[in-house]
């Protein structure tokens, strides 16, 4: 108990240096901006955004990522709220409520709780994390490669199991993005791998690069076959961004539930905080005195799912940050940022770098705390960026991409392949593939070759050591009974549509 | 009863596809995306080809990349098989104006950043990639892509310190003129 005062008093003495708490708020505020833009969701303005943090010190990065992460998150939200477009499959089910609320003119509370119900559950969540971290870590530092290896086959089968859409097309981008990680350098004898002789990719390809080129770019060129949009923006002044203590008080309930099931279902990898909204969304209707209210602006419609999914963003953070695992795509973004900051994810930064790490649990405190106290009140601000056309839209997404891609290593084929990656997308997304496993494999991808590479040395170079040791036994074991629960809905369904066509 | 059903089911198929031409694939969607899958992965076997495999009880360069091309390989034929027994969405319709449009204002902006600087290359991708849309206001835009250019401006080298450079540098004759 002491030790866990003790370590988020270190976290929060880092967060609130006025250094890392400008990082925070001007995260935070650019977060909003690019997340409140519709059909940009969490993880395209995180990606759009990576690069302003890559000229920081580390810290100081990923305390702004953090504040992009929330203000990305509280952009989205806003955008459903008021426009009725999802930014994100997370926030699908605050449409439902949140826009019968915003039609009623009852817009301000709307945002309102849905801030309050994600600072709330941000709360719980942050020490949640901090107690869970570092129990979790000494377990993972039992691990070796072999049981790692097949940690990672595990959080990827998770992800893919848990996420929307096919088994095998989602299991496909996984392949494919480990493929695309292979690109470049080998790690042990420095042979050039599927480099095609050219110089530029002899480091292998940028991580900013797939992911700003599959979910930035790719986006805008999926925007862009859209006929002209016809919004449904919400007109009008946005008041009573206060919302009253009986509002509070019929909020309650939802919100507690809210964070109980996201801060459960976070910790799962995959669409944890995407499942955390529809279950919490569910719940809820379940639990209210009047469930016809709901989908007719049900203010706790709207407070259990923006707690939920808050709350599971949160404990995403748990195996990340003591297994090293992303469980999901904006995870694998802060991955690839740690990664680029020269901090390898996993058990040994809460050991080496314990100011890191305390300071990015309590940043993310800071960040919710950040969004209800200054970012609510600018609202108004951003709603009137809701009504800046598309085709000036575009353009200033395209050219602030390309300055950020840019501005990494001051290289311009990174921003051809950023451009190449957003056909790629473009591609994904026509034949219905899930880019965000990619992203998962790609992260993944040089981790999981080290640790097969020394597991496979250190067994003598039998595949068998994977079974006979315990714990990765029972890793695999499990892995192989997703997939098969997984699978074999999808081929029962199969049959019975061939005997919906016989009979 | 059974070929009654196999007749009424293909009947649905051609209504759901009116060019009727691709009507033997029943999921078009995924049969080319696996297709396209294997292909990648072979293009993945012929460049890691060359590559040492295993040496003994160690893996070699070689091994990871077609270990990994051969998983790809596999999940492309059995999403290339599924296209082909289910039935599905046809072949989408990919648009060429939005993917041009951006990919060359894109190869526009890695042209001009090194020669002519962040403001001048901000400003004229701007006008680019806008004077793409349909409805495009020449005065609005113009207005739009100066606030941008400002706002990139401010954000990236003032308040961030990333060093760019700024405005046009040519060098003739040696000498280098920077603006």
């Amino acid at each position: 108990m002491f030790d866990l005062i003790n370590n988020l008093a270190l976290g929060f003495s880092v967060a609130f240096s006025a250094q890392n708490l400008f990082f925070c708020l001007v995260g935070a505020l650019v977060g909003t901006l690019v997340g409140v833009l519709p059909g940009v969701g969490t993880v395209a303005t995180i990606a759009m955004l990576l690069p302003i943090t890559f000229g920081l010190p580390p810290v100081g990065a990923l305390i702004m990522l953090a504040g992009i992460y929330y203000g990305a998150q509280y952009g989205g939200s806003t955008t459903s709220i008021l426009v009725n477009i999802p930014g994100e499959a997370t926030s699908v089910v605050t449409t439902l409520d949140g826009f019968q609320m915003a039609k009623q003119g009852r817009a301000g509370k709307a945002l309102a709780m849905a801030a309050i119900g994600s600072f709330i559950a941000g709360c719980f969540a942050t020490i949640l994390v901090a107690a869970l971290g570092a129990p979790l870590t000494s377990v993972a530092l039992l691990f070796g490669p072999t049981e790692y290896f097949s940690l990672m086959v595990l959080g990827l089968i998770f992800a893919v199991v848990l996420a929307k859409g096919s088994v095998v097309k989602a299991l496909a981008m996984i392949a494919f993005g480990l493929l695309l990680a292979v690109v470049g350098s080998d790690l042990e004898t420095g042979a050039g791998r599927m480099t095609f002789d050219l110089p530029e990719l002899a480091d292998g390809i940028g991580f900013a690069n797939v992911a700003m080129g599959v979910f930035g770019f790719a986006e805008i060129i999926r925007n862009l076959e859209g006929s002209s949009e016809d919004r449904q923006l919400v007109q009008g002044k946005i008041t009573g961004l206060m919302p009253t203590w009986d509002d509070l008080k019929s909020c309650f309930g939802a919100i507690a539930r809210g964070t109980g099931i996201g801060s459960l279902l976070g910790i799962l990898p995959g669409g944890g905080a995407v499942i955390a909204s529809f279950a919490a969304y569910t719940f809820e209707k379940k639990m209210s005195k009047d469930p016809s209210q709901f989908g007719r602006g049900a203010i706790q419609g709207v407070a259990a799912p923006e707690s939920a999914n808050n709350a599971a963003a949160q404990t995403s953070f748990i195996p990340l940050l003591t297994l090293g695992i992303p469980p999901n795509a904006v995870m694998a973004l802060m991955v690839g940022a740690m990664t680029i900051h020269g901090i390898v994810p996993g058990p040994q930064v809460m050991t080496k770098q314990p100011d890191l790490f305390w300071g990015m649990i309590a940043s993310m405190w800071l960040g919710n705390l950040m969004l209800v106290v200054i970012n609510l009140p600018l609202v108004g601000i951003w709603v009137q960026l809701l009504r800046v056309p598309y085709r000036l839209m575009y353009p200033s997404i395209l050219v602030f991409c390309c300055i950020g891609i840019y501005s990494i290593n001051n290289s311009p084929w990174d921003v051809v392949m950023a451009g190449v990656f957003g056909l790629v997308g473009y591609w994904l997304i026509k034949h219905d593939f899930e880019p965000a496993p990619m992203l998962l494999g790609f992260v993944l991808g040089p981790l999981m070759e080290e640790n097969l590479r020394r597991a496979m040395l250190i067994s003598r170079g039998s595949a068998a050591v994977f079974f006979t040791r315990p714990i990765s036994a029972v890793l695999l074991a499990i892995s192989a009974l997703l997939l098969i629960v997984a699978v074999l809905p999808m081929i029962r369904k199969r049959r019975e549509e061939v005997f919906v066509e016989e009979s | 009863m059974g070929t009654i059903g196999v007749g009424n089911r293909e009947m649905s198929d051609r209504i759901e596809e009116p060019q009727g031409a691709r009507g033997r694939i029943r999921n078009a969607q995924d049969f080319w995306g696996g297709v396209v899958l294997i292909g990648l992965a072979l293009i993945a076997f012929y460049a890691s080809w060359d590559l040492p495999g295993m040496r003994g009880f160690s893996f070699g360069p070689g091994t990871t990349p077609r270990l990994f091309a051969g998983l790809l390989m596999l999940l492309g034929v059995v999403i290339a098989a599924i296209g082909l027994t289910t039935d599905g969405p046809a072949m989408p319709r990919f648009a060429i104006r939005g993917p041009l449009l951006v990919t060359s204002a894109i190869l526009l902006f890695a042209l001009m950043i090194r020669p002519l600087g962040l403001v001048v290359s901000s400003f004229l991708m701007f006008m680019f990639a806008a004077s793409g849309s349909s409805e495009t206001r020449w005065i609005e835009t113009t207005l739009a892509a100066i606030a941008l250019t400002a706002f990139c401006t401010i954000l990236f080298v003032y308040l961030l310190g990333l060093p760019f450079q700024l405005w046009p540098r040519f060098t003739i004759g040696g000498t280098t003129i920077a603006f």
